[in-house]
């Protein structure tokens, strides 16, 4: 005889209640020598915490952080070119508002598809993943209430003008479907504009507005009536060629020069350049890894020495190597900055990483996947593009992050070649009259703290990027 | 010994009517493994052959040299009349007329049920979104599972799965499917699902070679059975004579353990 349990029958595992006491028992003293560990190790930390507690806020001289604290934001960014930073953050504000958006957007949609729960987002699980970073935020305003002369700029006005306007960016998630790569494309766009606010619209700064609207203008230019597949391919091209030649003309017309990044400094320097070395690392690892597992010879040895060579290397010799060989391999004449050589010899440094974890996510891929695209007669560039590199990346995600987390960190280095990063204020800081050898521990915590909420913030977005693209699986 | 074989069933591996497939001296070898001998085999149109075979026998490396998942050393396969050779672009060409279906479904986790089967058609013969996503619905109806369509593969059942992977081979309208024991993978409950709508294809004129451990279904459906041991096709026949009227002493043998 077996007993048929109805659905309505089953219940929930019974949930047991414990006292404080037995709490205790069971998790500090469920045996002697647990018991031991536990009366040796609770004094302790209780001793660390209060020492900590002291040193934060009883003993601690944070004067040297409250009157430097413009210099560790930005450095020795010319201060009447302030509105450009404070242009930028509310323009990056605003993209990563739509971006947001945009992907809630498209995960809900991915997930009422398939029938699969999906957890609409909210302020506590933003509060959640970002407390790191929210939480440098308010010290930084903490310390911006004793106030620093030199700043016409409210901190106070900035946060809340960012938060308000990534809240209104964040409403390109009521978007019709349709508009999805409107909203992607909007926060590039931004992304860019909000860097050219600072680093200026230059005539050759056409470069990366013109790539992403002259690939967009390629792919939205309507060639379904076009049979010919040639036609097809050249209708495009004149799209995007026309794109292209529109937003150059814009530049050669507007032609302002802004503040360069050789002028830029601090907390901003660092988290540009770690930007810029990210997106330029990320494209160029990628080709690193399929030349790697190319059929062409050459094009396999090629990639591998690069690869071995490069992770053979410390980044602060790559670093060095690009203040006094790149020289070398450009033509004579050109001018190249400090900054500039740091984020080639960063990108070169990381992009090998990337490559390598990339490779991974390849090889972990079942050949049965590849296979299925050739069975149907898919085209080995295909293949890659719609069933092997999506798959293969979405497995590296917590991977690569984590390289670029390092990479972000590394950025310190630069101060080792003289450039004033985040870490590098210190020196200047130091060197004023007034903390000549004092509050050294100070700075250097506040730094660290700054470089762990965004470090930490990093890898919480990343878990959660893991979890959402894991709802198709 | 073994050109004497295939000598002996010349006229069993000539195919009723007139030949889609015609594989002639064929071998492979995996390193100094020789993993088919001498294979000689025609397949008609809208035949059916079920190929059955102790494990190791070289019947799945038989139909993937068919389509070059696996590439033959020695002899020459023709698919409706075009020759495989290393031109990619005939290789391309014969793999758009095959359709096939794994063990393991090798549907693509990452896309819905609806992309896994539009993409080739889109892809390949650049069909427009909305002409490739209907025929992508009437393929699911025929298969019984439309209302699956934007779910994600890992949302359904292997049987569910295996539907998928036949409906997603069918759009691209091939003229012979490649089943490579498509229902061993499966959950006991859920081999029949799989095998009617293999049986309905079957009965639909549609040309099929399947490497299966199904009896029931060599016997019902197939035109011919062919029994393959050591990489090397050993006895080729109709269901009646092949299960009643063994010749081979390794067929004997073969078929007195698994029935």
């Amino acid at each position: 005889m077996t007993t048929v349990i109805e659905p309505e029958e089953r219940t929930a595992p019974p949930v047991r209640h414990q006292t404080p006491a037995e709490w205790v028992r069971a998790n500090l003293f469920p045996n002697w020598y647990s018991g031991l560990i536990t009366v040796i190790l609770a004094p302790t930390i209780l001793y660390l915490a209060w020492r900590a507690f002291l040193f934060f806020f009883v003993n601690g001289q944070w004067e040297a952080v409250e009157v430097n604290l413009a210099l560790f934001m930005q450095g020795t960014f010319p201060r009447d070119e302030q509105w450009r930073l404070i242009a930028q953050i509310l323009i990056f504000a605003l993209s990563l508002g739509i971006g947001a958006g945009t992907a809630s957007a498209a995960a809900r949609d991915r997930a009422e598809d398939a029938g699969l729960p999906y957890q609409q987002d909210s302020v506590t699980g933003l509060l959640r993943r970002m407390w790191s970073l929210v939480g440098f935020i308010v010290l930084l305003l903490v310390f911006a209430t004793t106030h620093e002369p030199g700043s016409v700029w409210n901190p106070f006005l900035v946060v809340a003008g960012a938060v308000v306007v990534a809240f209104i960016g964040y409403q390109a998630r009521r978007f019709p479907r349709g508009l999805r790569n409107l909203g992607w494309l909007l926060t590039l766009v931004l992304l860019v504009v909000g860097f050219q606010v600072v680093s200026g619209f230059d005539a050759g700064g056409w470069v990366p507005l013109g790539l992403i609207l002259g690939i967009a203008a390629y792919n939205v230019t309507p060639v379904d009536r076009i049979d010919s597949q040639w036609q097809r391919v050249i209708a495009r091209f004149v799209a995007a060629a026309v794109v292209v030649f529109v937003i150059r003309l814009i530049y050669q017309t507007v032609d302002t020069t802004g503040i360069g990044w050789d002028e830029w400094s601090g907390l901003h320097l660092t988290l540009m350049v770690s930007a810029i070395a990210i997106v330029l690392a990320f494209p160029l690892g990628l080709l690193l890894a399929l030349a790697r597992r190319s059929t062409l010879p050459a094009l396999r040895y090629m990639s591998t020495v690069y690869i071995e060579v490069i992770r053979g290397v410390p980044l602060i010799t790559l670093l060095f190597m690009g203040q006094f060989i790149i020289g070398f391999m450009v033509p004579a004449g050109t001018e190249l900055s400090d900054v500039t050589r740091a984020i080639v010899a960063m990108t070169a440094f990381t992009a090998a990483y990337i490559a390598e974890i990339v490779r991974g996510g390849l090889q972990s891929l079942p050949a049965g996947q590849t296979e299925a695209g050739q069975a149907l007669g898919l085209s080995p560039p295909t293949i890659m593009r719609r069933i092997v590199l999506p798959q293969a990346l979405r497995a590296v995600i917590p991977a690569m992050v984590g390289q670029f987390i390092s990479l972000f960190k590394d950025s310190s280095l630069l101060f080792i070649i003289g450039i004033v990063e985040f870490l590098g204020v210190r020196r200047i800081v130091h060197a004023q009259e007034m903390f000549r050898g004092v509050s050294i521990a100070e700075t250097l915590v506040f730094v660290a703290i700054g470089y762990w909420a965004f470090a930490f913030a990093m890898s919480r977005e990343s878990q959660r990027l893991e979890r959402r693209l894991r709802v198709s699986r | 010994m073994t050109s004497e074989i295939s000598q002996a069933f010349s006229d069993a591996t000539q195919a009723k009517g007139e030949a889609l497939i015609e594989v002639s001296d064929m071998d492979k070898f995996f390193g100094d493994f020789q993993a088919l001998k001498d294979i000689n085999m025609n397949v008609g149109k809208q035949e059916v052959v079920v190929v059955i075979g102790p494990s190791g026998s070289g019947k799945s490396t038989l139909i993937r040299c068919i389509n070059r998942l696996e590439k033959h050393d020695r002899g020459t396969i023709i698919v409706d009349g075009i020759e495989l050779s290393e031109d990619i672009r005939n290789i391309q060409e014969i793999r758009r007329e095959t359709g096939m279906v794994f063990q393991q479904f090798n549907l693509f986790p990452h896309l819905t049920v609806l992309d896994n089967i539009t993409l080739a058609p889109r892809q390949v013969r650049r069909e427009a979104k909305d002409e490739a996503e209907k025929t992508a619905m009437q393929l699911l109806e025929r298969v019984g599972i439309p209302e699956q369509a934007r779910k994600y593969p890992g949302q359904l059942s292997g049987g569910q799965q295996q539907r998928v992977a036949i409906a997603r081979s069918l759009a691209m309208k091939p003229k012979v499917m490649l089943f490579d024991e498509p229902t061993s993978a499966l959950d006991p409950e859920m081999i029949k699902e799989v095998l009617d709508v293999m049986v309905e294809l079957a009965e639909g004129g549609m040309t099929m070679i399947c490497v299966t451990h199904e009896m029931g279904f060599a016997r019902a459906v197939a035109d011919r059975v062919v029994f393959m041991a050591d990489g090397q096709i050993v006895e080729v026949g109709t269901p009646e004579h092949f299960f009643t009227d063994p010749q081979e002493e390794r067929t004997k043998l073969f078929l007195s353990q698994i029935l």
